[in-house]
């Protein structure tokens, strides 16, 4: 092992300092900022960063803090920023600017979203993202972002995601793909103005931390496989979420949480890594060779009705099944909110009917989501408006027509509200590391409203991180560092043989194999619905496939090529580790709270049943054999950040 | 010449541009020089078109218009062969297999090599018509002469061809290139550029197919032989010849 | 790769796909033979199944370049029996499914061709040309903070739709792989029409364009000839409208530009 060191974290042992401001929660951000020292504008471009990811969080961080003046360095693992997988999301993003004038307010965004949350997150950080969320549209049209308009030339808003008020900005259904060309274009002008220099097809695989600060990065160049190290005065992880632990993901496939397990191992906590958001309406699998899954916009639920047949193993087509054999289930069970309960709800019963053998389909794993009553009420064409472009999506895909038969959907893990723990600040707890976007475990506690994973990361990149990060820079001393330490070397050491012993276990399977066994086990031991004798199990299954993983696998080619067949093999290695720590925390968690739901722990009607008595904590992990990479056991010990709700008052979600 | 307007018209879009506006100045030469040509049928002696031929001839700023219409051309394929090798240089690895989905017709992505044909023939009839020594019975004869004789009309016929096929395309181009484009108006134009390239191409052939159909006995009556350059050899062997005072010389 | 052994189901297919160990191997075709293919299957899952395979017989995989598998990313896209995305209109390669071609059908399979978009491997290209443009001018310079409210400047709805057409560019490359000049001015048009049809897009309207229009050049990338085969393999059916606005401003600003 090398002589790098690990962060010393301080908090060992101790409850984390998330460094909230304190007083009326209205002014801790400002109140914060003042407090927050400011980097001497001539001392900026003194002053390195490295950030890493281009998505919604990396690019707009970029972008910003070159236009502050700091000398930035940007590193993806795509061919350009632009391809980041923030690029894929659909529906919108939200803010409190209430131009519908129909109820919305700063306090009510963060009160949702707290709620939403299920009572999970921290109230600081979810009350300045809901005052941030309207600069990030002020921003973003600034920008040129084309969000939807009503004929007067003003902004459209829509209801998303069984909202109450109509607070989703969106461009048709590209809200991502927009707003990240958007950040993209900030941050291409300023590497064409030299202000950040641009690595692209660069894999970041290590963390330096020198002295106990997070100084620089260890790369792949991915392609000619060069392995080549970065030196700064801050480094910032934004690097996405983790959801493709699961293999089959609506994440696109490069996705991946190597940055991130890479972090932890030198010391940053992952917090909450149980809390996956699966997502209801998604295309279901069709067969073996399945390689991604595709969501549709959960607006289909406003007019499509979800049902399944009442009896099991019902052969007929549907529509041969008459109305008083199919089970509208969520209008039964829900009767005011019906077919738009919250997606944790939703994705749960349609499991639950599968699982009781009511699914449709020739997998037997999916339900309907019929049309049928909808257009005999508006007629086809004015279906056709609202969902054309979904329905031709869907046809597509699988070749049936949803205007004559109903849509079969089934739930797909779509996001992870787990991630390092960071502060206020965004800060990890590695000194000089910090984390943007959902990479970071912050702002959705258990359960993510639908538009507000946009709203964070670009809360995070546009206006956060560039005031918080002279929390560092004006605040710590920072020794001049190059590649030089010792550190570097040690890293990198560590980098080239973990790469040269993924290439000679030479066994039979291939990364990916071992992915989807791996995907496998978590879904249906950690996915939408776990259980202590269920965790227990696939926690054996997991050692068992991570070991087997290091003693069997194949990568073909060399490391001094482009070689995708090593580059999956690397984070499928990481995955199986934190696959591990999901299940982990899980087993932990002896409640249910939004996305995670412990059948042990459930109301008489089937709903989370949240024990805030003992869980009203952040869980943060700290990965305590950080030598034991290469297949090594590894070992976590558990760090709790109390949650204390000085705003909201705690109660259970109910939907009926 | 300031740097910007040199940026301007040596950038591709600039050169696009340069290639759109000679060409609309050639089709108005064309518009002119059809109309000049059907005098032709404006009685059997063709005494309109000496005439109108003769009119021209004695203009004084004849020289000035001849070398400006010889830019234009000069202009128009210098670019258009510029453009063409440039684009070759885009895409050095070709590819075993392409198939073309858009709105490529003959005529578009035959451009150059219709537009080679226009030249060769442009050549041979400036030297048929325009510098080869004018016969004392006047422009239309030479012009009944020429179009007598199968080879002589064959190879106007392949020209004016050429041009309809490049016109065909060219229109509706230029108006591309020149940033002009409406969803309402573009197809107008798309189908008045075809039109216009139907009618020019027509308009130019009924010069033989009149001296053949119209006129046959009269265009046979007196062949006296003496005649000209063959198509072929054209631009070479008729520029010794004497020039007759009528006609001015240009520099070409 | 052999059909001999284990009678599969499925269809049967030829594929003739291009390899190239590098940027400096000259590269060539080469033929594999694969069955049991579910029509149901994406093309991409197809070449999945088609690596697997070739790893399993300790062969290379093929490289190729895919992320979001949805059509947005742009990372996708090969030349499939010449094709730009394969034979369906409005699609990208991520999104063609095997459904669209004949059992017992050969495949001819290349990477996007142009002397911008360099071959790293396989069918994996470079395109951080486009990257270039786009850093040439194709922004709106806009610092972070001092914007002013989002509803303060009023865009007509058929702006902000046309505008939207544009954006929606996902900077696959297609239109150059389909232009028989290897031109990227549809790529190069749709950020001009994007950010000129908005007001805020109006300030460097002229700057962007030249400074695009010299990069896109610099690149060396070809002009166009109006074929239109880029609107035609565009999955997103970019118009050529598009291009007629870039060479519309750019020679505006060519001829009024004052510095
Ligand atoms: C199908 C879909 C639809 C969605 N729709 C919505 C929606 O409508 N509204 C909403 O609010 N949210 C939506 N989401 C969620 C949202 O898109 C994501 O949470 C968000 O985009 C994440 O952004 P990010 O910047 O954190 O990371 P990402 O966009 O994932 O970017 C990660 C970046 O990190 C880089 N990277 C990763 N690993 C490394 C490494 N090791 N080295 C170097 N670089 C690395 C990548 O190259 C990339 O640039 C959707 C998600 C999906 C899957
Ligand atoms: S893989 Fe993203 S567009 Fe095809």
């Amino acid at each position: 092992m090398s002589s790098q060191s690990t962060a010393p974290t301080a908090a060992q042992n101790a409850t984390l300092d998330s460094k909230c401001p304190q007083g009326p929660i209205q002014d801790r951000w400002d109140r914060h900022r003042f407090q927050t020292k400011l980097v001497n504008p001539a001392n900026k471009r003194r002053f390195h960063v490295l950030v890493v990811g281009t998505g919604l969080a990396g690019a707009s961080a970029a972008a910003t803090l070159a236009e502050l003046g700091y000398r930035v360095s940007v590193f993806c693992i795509h061919e350009s920023p632009r391809r980041a997988h923030s690029i894929a999301a659909q529906g919108g993003i939200n803010a409190a600017k209430n131009y519908p004038n129909d109820g919305d307010s700063i306090w009510r965004l963060f009160y949702d979203t707290i709620k939403g949350g299920d009572y999970r997150a921290r109230e600081s950080n979810v009350y300045r993202l809901a005052q941030i969320s309207n600069h990030i549209i002020d921003q973003c049209v600034a920008q040129g972002v084309p969000f939807a308009r009503e004929y007067g030339g003003l902004l459209s808003n829509r209801s998303f995601g069984g909202a109450q008020v109509s607070r989703t900005f969106y461009a048709r259904g590209q809200t991502g793909q927009q707003l990240l060309l958007g950040a993209y274009q900030a941050l291409m002008r300023q590497v064409g103005e030299k202000k950040i220099q641009l690595y692209s097809r660069r894999e970041m695989l290590d963390v330096v931390v020198a002295d106990g600060v997070a100084r620089g990065i260890v790369c792949r160049e991915l392609g000619s496989g060069k392995i080549e190290s970065f030196a700064g005065d801050a480094v910032l992880l934004a690097t996405g979420g983790y959801g493709n632990v699961f293999y089959l993901s609506t994440n696109a496939k490069l996705s991946n949480a190597t940055a991130a397990w890479r972090a932890h191992r030198r010391g940053a906590f992952f917090a909450n890594p149980c809390f996956t958001q699966i997502h209801p309406t998604c295309i279901p699998v069709s067969g073996s060779h399945q390689s991604k899954l595709t969501l549709m916009s959960e607006s289909l639920r406003n007019d499509g009705r979800v049902w399944v047949p009442q009896k099991r193993d019902d052969d007929r087509p549907p529509a041969a099944i008459p109305a008083a054999e199919r089970d509208y289930f969520l209008e039964r069970k829900y009767p005011s909110f019906g077919n738009l309960v919250p997606r944790d709800v939703a994705s749960r019963n349609a499991k639950q009917v599968c699982d009781e053998g009511r699914g449709v389909g020739s997998s037997k794993m999916s339900v309907y989501l019929d049309f049928g009553d909808a257009i005999a009420r508006d007629g086809a064409p004015k279906i056709a408006e609202k969902y054309g472009n979904l329905f031709q999506m869907y046809q597509r895909i699988t070749a049936e027509d949803p205007y004559h038969s109903p849509m079969r959907i089934y739930p797909a893990v779509h996001y992870t509200m787990g991630g390092l723990w960071v502060d206020y600040n965004l800060e990890s707890t590695i000194p000089g590391l910090f984390v943007l976007g959902e990479a970071n475990f912050s702002d959705h506690g258990a359960n993510r409203l639908g538009a507000s994973a946009l709203m964070q990361g670009l809360a995070d990149g546009y206006f956060v991180i560039p005031a918080t990060l002279g929390s560092h820079l004006a605040g710590r001393k920072l020794p001049p560092v190059s590649t030089a330490h010792p550190a570097f070397a040690a890293a990198e050491q560590d980098v080239q043989q973990r790469v040269e012993r993924l290439l000679s276990i030479n066994g039979k399977r291939g990364a990916d194999d071992f992915h989807r066994e791996l995907g496998l086990i978590v879904w249906n031991y950690c996915g939408m619905a776990r259980n202590a004798k269920g965790l227990d199990l696939a926690l054996g299954k997991v050692g068992a496939l991570r070991e087997e993983f290091w003693h069997n696998l194949r990568v073909l080619g060399s490391a001094q090529e482009l070689n995708q067949s090593l580059e999956r093999a690397g984070r499928v290695a990481d995955f199986l580790e934190l696959a591990e720590l999901m299940i982990v925390d899980a087993r932990h968690r002896e409640e249910s709270c939004g996305g995670h739901f412990r059948e042990e722990y459930q109301t008489e009607d089937g709903e989370a049943r949240r024990n805030d008595a003992q869980f009203a904590y952040a869980a943060a992990w700290q990965h305590t054999a950080p030598g034991a990479d290469k297949g090594g056991q590894p070992s976590w010990s558990l760090h709790k950040e109390p949650l204390n709700f000085e705003f909201v008052s705690l109660s259970q979600r109910s939907y009926q | 010449m300031n740097n910007r307007l040199f940026a301007l018209a040596t950038s591709s879009i600039g050169r696009k541009a340069l290639m759109a506006l000679t060409g609309l100045g050639l089709i108005g030469f064309l518009v002119v020089h059809l109309a000049g040509n059907l005098t032709l049928l404006a009685g059997s002696d063709g005494a309109a078109f000496n005439s109108y031929a003769r009119t021209i001839e004695s203009n004084p700023l004849l020289p000035l218009a001849e070398v400006g219409l010889a830019a234009l051309f000069l202009a128009h394929i210098v670019l258009g062969i510029r453009q063409a090798a440039g684009n070759r240089e885009a895409r050095p690895v070709g590819y075993r297999q392409f198939q073309s989905h858009g709105n490529r017709k003959v005529s578009t992505s035959s451009m150059l090599v219709t537009g080679l044909i226009v030249l060769v023939f442009l050549v041979v009839h400036i030297s048929d018509f325009r510098l080869a020594a004018r016969h004392p019975q006047g422009l239309a004869y030479m012009v009944h002469e020429r179009m007598r004789q199968p080879l002589g009309a064959a190879v106007y016929l392949l020209g004016v061809g050429a041009l309809g096929v490049h016109l065909w395309h060219a229109f509706q181009s230029l108006f591309q290139s020149l940033g002009l484009r409406h969803p309402r108006y573009s197809p107008l134009i798309d189908k008045a550029g075809r039109g216009l390239a139907v009618l020019l191409a027509l308009g130019f052939a009924v010069l033989p197919v009149y001296t053949w159909v119209a006129s046959p006995a009269k265009a046979a009556a007196k062949a006296p032989a003496e005649s000209t350059s063959s198509a072929v050899s054209g631009p070479h062997d008729s520029s010794p010849a004497a020039a007759t005072p009528s006609v001015t010389k240009e520099p070409r | 790769m052999s059909a001999d052994h284990a009678p599969s189901s499925g269809m049967r297919l030829t594929l003739n796909i291009w390899r190239q160990s590098g940027p400096a191997d000259a590269g060539r075709m080469e033929t594999y033979h694969l069955d049991g293919i579910s029509p149901d299957m994406s093309f991409l899952e197809m070449l999945d199944v088609l690596n697997v395979r070739l790893e399993r017989e300790g062969r290379e995989p093929v490289a190729f370049d895919h992320d979001c598998r949805e059509g947005i990313c742009g990372s996708c896209g090969v030349m499939i029996d010449g094709n730009a995305h394969g034979p369906e209109a409005e699609t990208a390669t991520c999104q063609l499914h095997m459904r669209s071609f004949a059992d017992g059908a050969a495949l001819t399979i290349e990477p996007f061709r142009a002397k911008g978009f360099p071959v790293l491997k396989d069918l994996v290209l470079d395109r951080s040309a486009f990257d270039r443009i786009i850093a040439a001018g194709g922004f709106i310079s806009a610092n972070t903070g001092c914007a002013v409210d989002a509803n303060s400047t009023p865009v007509a709805k058929s702006d902000a739709e046309l505008s939207m057409d544009a954006a929606q560019c996902i900077g696959c490359g297609a239109c150059v792989a389909a232009c028989p000049n290897a031109a990227a001015m549809l790529f190069v048009g749709a950020k001009i029409a994007h950010l000129g049809l908005l007001p805020q897009g109006q300030p460097e309207r002229s700057k962007r364009v030249l400074a695009m229009a010299r990069q896109m050049e610099a690149e060396g990338f070809g002009s166009c000839s109006n074929y239109y085969e880029c609107e035609a393999a565009c999955p997103k059916a970019i118009s050529v409208e598009n291009i007629a606005r870039l060479n519309r401003d750019y020679l505006r600003a060519g001829l009024t530009t004052r510095d």
